[in-house]
C-alpha cells in the first residue's frame, strides 16, 4: 500500500502576523512578495498534520510506505524534516511556484502520482498558510478521478478503502471510501509528533528524489496556468477603538455594559 | 470560450430563504454582469420558492436558472458537481460566484476541473477591466494581504466569495425573472463518499448567532472557560473560541471561530484572552461591534475592536455577567 503525502513549503505564518501587527509587513518591487528575508520558511503546518496521519495510519500496523513530495524551490529542510519524521521516500519536484497556479501545481503532483505506480491515499494539508486557498487537493483528485474528503481529523484503513472523520461545522461526521482517496487534514487531528535526535542526524544524509517535469507526462493543457498571481498587497485597518476607564472591573464592566446598551447593541 | 454570463449559484436548504445570503454576492454579480456586458442569472438546486423569486427581482437577476433531481435532494458533492458542471457546458458563463460555506470549498474547485476554469477562493472582489480582463482580490496569510488573480485569456472563472465581503445594494431597477427549468442527466453519477454517522447538530450554531462571546488563551486555563459560557448566556448569545484553546481541547472544535473555524458575522462579538491574529479576525470581523478585553494595551484586537478594556478578563468578565444581568 502506498501513502503519498503533498507538502509545500510556506513563511512562518506567525512571523508574517507579527510583521503585519507591527505594520512592517511589506511587499518587493515585483508587486507581490513579501520582502521580510528573515521570515523562516516552513512546511505548511496542515501538510505537517497530513504527514502525522500517515504515520498514524503506519503506527496501527498497516503495512505500508509513505513518500512525501513537494512541488517547489530547491527542498530545503522541509523534505528532511519529513525524512526525519519517518518518511520512506522524499520527492521533489523542482519548479518555481510563483510562476504557476493551482491548476499547474496539481498537474505536476497528479502527474507524480500517476507516473510513480499510483497511490492508494493522497494526503494534503487542507489548505496552504499563504494563499489559504485549499484547492490544490480538490484538482489533483479529480485529475486522478479520485475521490475527495476535506477537513478530515481522522483516517483509518478499513473494508478495503478509507474510514475518514470529517470535522464538519455541525460536528464531526464519518464517511468512507472504497479504493483510493485524496484526503485534506485539518488542525482537528491534533499536534504532529517531533523527530527523535538520532533520525534527525540519519535525515541529514536522505537525498531527495528529484523528478523531472519533463518526465510528468503533462500535456499542454496540464502546463497552462489557468489564473496568474498578479499583485499582494496589505489591507489597512482602520482602528477607531474606545477604550473603557475605570478604577476597578466592576466599574469597567459597568460603563461598558451601559455603553452597548445605549448604542442599542445589547 | 465562455459567455459574458454571470450566475450566481446556491444549493440547499430545500429552496427557503437565503436571508440575507446572497444579497451580497448578487450584488457583486450585477456589478460583474455589467461590466462584462452580460446577464446576471441565479441557479439554484432544488425548488424555487416566492423567496428567491422575490430577491432575485430586487437584485437585479435576468433569469432564475432552475435544476431539479432526486440525486440532488440531500447534498452530495459528486452530483452537485455534475449537474454544476453540466450547466455551464451548456451556458458557458464567464463567471460562477458561489457563497464561500463548508461544502463549497470542495464543490468550487471540482467544478473548475471539470470545466477547465479558474478558481478563487477567499474573494472579495471581482473586477473587469477595460478589455474585459477579469480579476479577483482574494484574502491570503489569514487576513494579513490581498492576492490579486488574474484570469488567463476568456477563460471562465469560478468564485467562491467571503461573506459581507459586498455591501448588498438593491437593483435601479426591479426585474421580473423568468425561471428556466435546466434538465440534467446524473443517471451515470454515483456518489463515492458514503456517509456511516451524520454529524449530530447541537443547538443554535456560530455562524447565525447574534451575540458570541469567545474567550481565548488569556483565559489560562480550561476551567475559566465557564466565564465566557455564563457570559455568553447571560448576553442570550454563543460562546465561541480562538483556535489554540480549541486544539488544547478546552472546547469542542464547533466553537472555534476564524479562518478555519466558523466565519462569524453577529452583531456584537466580544472577545476575552484573544489576541487578535488576523486567522481568528477572519471569522469575526465582519462582526457590527467588537468589544476587546485584553491585558495588553497593544494586542492587535484593539485594532479591530469599536470598545476596548484594557484589564484581566478574569477579573472583568464576573463583573460583566453580574452587569448583563441587572
Ligand atoms: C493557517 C492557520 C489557520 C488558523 N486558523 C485559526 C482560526 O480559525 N481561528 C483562530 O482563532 N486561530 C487560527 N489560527 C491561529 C492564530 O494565528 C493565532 O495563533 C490564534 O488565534 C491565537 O489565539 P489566542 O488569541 O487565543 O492566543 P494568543 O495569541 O496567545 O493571545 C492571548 C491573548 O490574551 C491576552 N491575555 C493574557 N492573559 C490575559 C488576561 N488575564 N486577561 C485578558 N487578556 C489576557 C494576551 O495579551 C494575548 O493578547 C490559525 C493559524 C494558522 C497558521
Ligand atoms: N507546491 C506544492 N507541493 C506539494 N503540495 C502542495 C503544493 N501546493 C499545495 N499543495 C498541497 O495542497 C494543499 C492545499 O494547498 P492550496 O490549495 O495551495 O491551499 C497543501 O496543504 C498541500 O498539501
Amino acid at each position: 500500500m502506498r501513502i503519498v503525502v503533498c507538502v509545500k513549503e510556506v513563511l512562518d505564518p506567525d512571523a508574517v502576523n507579527n510583521y503585519a501587527l507591527a505594520g512592517r509587513l511589506e511587499i518587493g518591487d515585483d508587486g507581490k512578495s513579501l520582502t521580510q528575508a528573515a521570515i523562516p520558511r516552513l512546511m505548511n503546518g496542515f501538510d505537517e498534520q497530513a504527514l502525522e496521519a500517515a504515520l498514524r495510519i503506519k503506527d496501527t500496523g498497516v503495512e505500508c510506505s509513505i513518500t512525501v513530495v513537494s512541488a517547489g524551490p530547491a527542498p530545503g529542510d522541509i523534505l528532511k524534516h519529513a525524512a526525519a519524521l519517518g518518511a520512506d521516500e522524499v520527492a521533489s519536484i523542482e519548479v518555481d511556484p510563483a510562476a504557476l497556479d493551482a491548476h499547474v501545481i496539481a498537474s505536476l503532483l497528479a502527474g507524480y502520482i500517476r507516473t510513480t505506480g499510483g497511490a492508494d491515499l493522497v494526503l494534503c494539508g487542507r489548505q496552504a498558510s499563504d494563499d489559504d486557498q485549499g484547492v490544490v487537493p480538490a484538482l489533483v483528485g479529480e485529475m486522478l478521478d479520485l475521490p475527495i474528503v476535506t477537513i478530515a481529523r481522522a483516517v483509518e484503513s478499513g473494508d478495503g478503502g478509507w474510514r475518514v472523520t470529517r470535522v464538519t461545522p455541525d460536528g464531526d461526521e464519518v464517511v468512507a471510501v472504497t479504493g483510493g482517496a485524496v484526503v485534506t487534514i485539518s488542525n482537528e487531528l491534533g499536534d504532529p509528533r517531533y523527530p527523535t535526535a538520532a533520525s534527525k542526524i540519519k535525515a541529514r544524509r536522505v537525498k531527495p528524489t528529484v523528478v523531472a517535469v519533463s518526465d510528468l507526462g503533462l500535456s499542454a493543457d496540464d502546463s497552462e496556468p489557468r489564473v496568474a498571481f498578479t499583485k499582494q498587497f496589505v489591507p489597512t485597518i482602520q482602528g477607531n477603538c474606545e477604550f473603557i476607564s475605570g478604577d476597578s472591573p466592576a466599574e469597567l464592566a459597568d460603563r461598558l455594559i451601559a455603553r452597548l446598551r445605549e448604542d442599542s447593541v445589547i | 470560450m465562455s459567455s459574458n454570463e454571470v450566475v450566481v449559484v446556491t444549493w440547499g436548504r430545500g429552496g427557503e430563504a437565503f436571508a440575507g445570503e446572497v444579497d451580497d454576492i448578487l450584488t457583486l454579480g450585477r456589478g460583474v454582469a455589467a461590466a462584462t456586458g452580460g446577464a446576471l442569472n441565479w441557479l439554484t438546486l432544488g425548488p424555487v420558492s416566492d423567496t428567491i423569486r422575490q430577491t432575485a427581482g430586487t437584485y437585479g437577476v435576468a433569469n432564475i436558472d432552475h435544476i431539479e433531481d432526486a440525486k440532488l435532494a440531500e447534498f452530495s458533492a459528486d452530483a452537485t458537481v455534475a449537474a454544476l458542471a453540466q450547466y455551464c457546458e451548456q451556458h458557458s458563463p464567464r463567471v460562477v460566484l458561489i457563497a464561500q460555506g463548508f461544502d463549497v470549498r470542495l464543490v468550487a474547485p471540482r467544478l473548475a476541473a471539470k470545466v477547465r476554469a479558474g478558481v478563487v477562493m477567499n474573494a472579495a472582489a471581482v473586477e473587469v477591466d477595460g478589455g474585459g480582463k477579469l480579476s479577483v482580490t482574494a484574502s491570503a496569510y489569514g487576513g494579513d494581504t490581498r492576492a490579486v488573480y488574474e484570469i488567463a485569456g476568456e477563460r471562465a472563472c469560478v468564485v467562491s466569495v467571503l461573506a459581507n465581503a459586498v455591501l448588498p445594494e438593491a437593483a435601479d431597477a426591479a426585474t421580473t425573472p423568468a425561471v428556466r427549468d435546466f434538465a440534467v442527466d446524473l443517471a451515470a453519477v454515483d456518489e463515492r463518499i458514503q456517509v456511516l454517522e451524520k454529524p449530530k447538530a447541537e443547538g443554535p450554531r456560530l455562524d447565525a448567532a447574534e451575540i458570541i462571546v469567545s474567550g481565548g488563551r488569556g483565559l489560562g486555563d480550561a476551567a475559566n472557560y465557564k466565564l465566557i459560557e455564563e457570559l455568553a448566556e447571560a448576553l442570550g448569545g454563543l460562546p465561541g473560541a480562538s483556535r489554540p484553546i480549541v486544539d488544547d481541547g478546552w472546547v469542542d472544535s464547533s466553537h472555534q471561530v476564524g479562518l478555519t473555524g466558523t466565519i462569524t458575522r453577529p452583531g456584537l462579538y466580544l472577545a476575552a484572552g484573544i489576541s487578535g491574529a488576523s486567522q481568528h479576525m477572519a471569522g469575526c470581523s465582519a462582526a457590527k461591534t467588537i468589544v476587546a478585553i485584553n491585558t495588553d494595551s497593544d494586542a492587535s484586537i484593539f485594532r479591530y475592536a469599536r470598545f476596548g478594556v484594557i484589564g484581566d478578563c478574569l477579573e472583568i468578565l464576573p463583573e460583566l455577567i453580574r452587569a448583563a444581568k441587572s
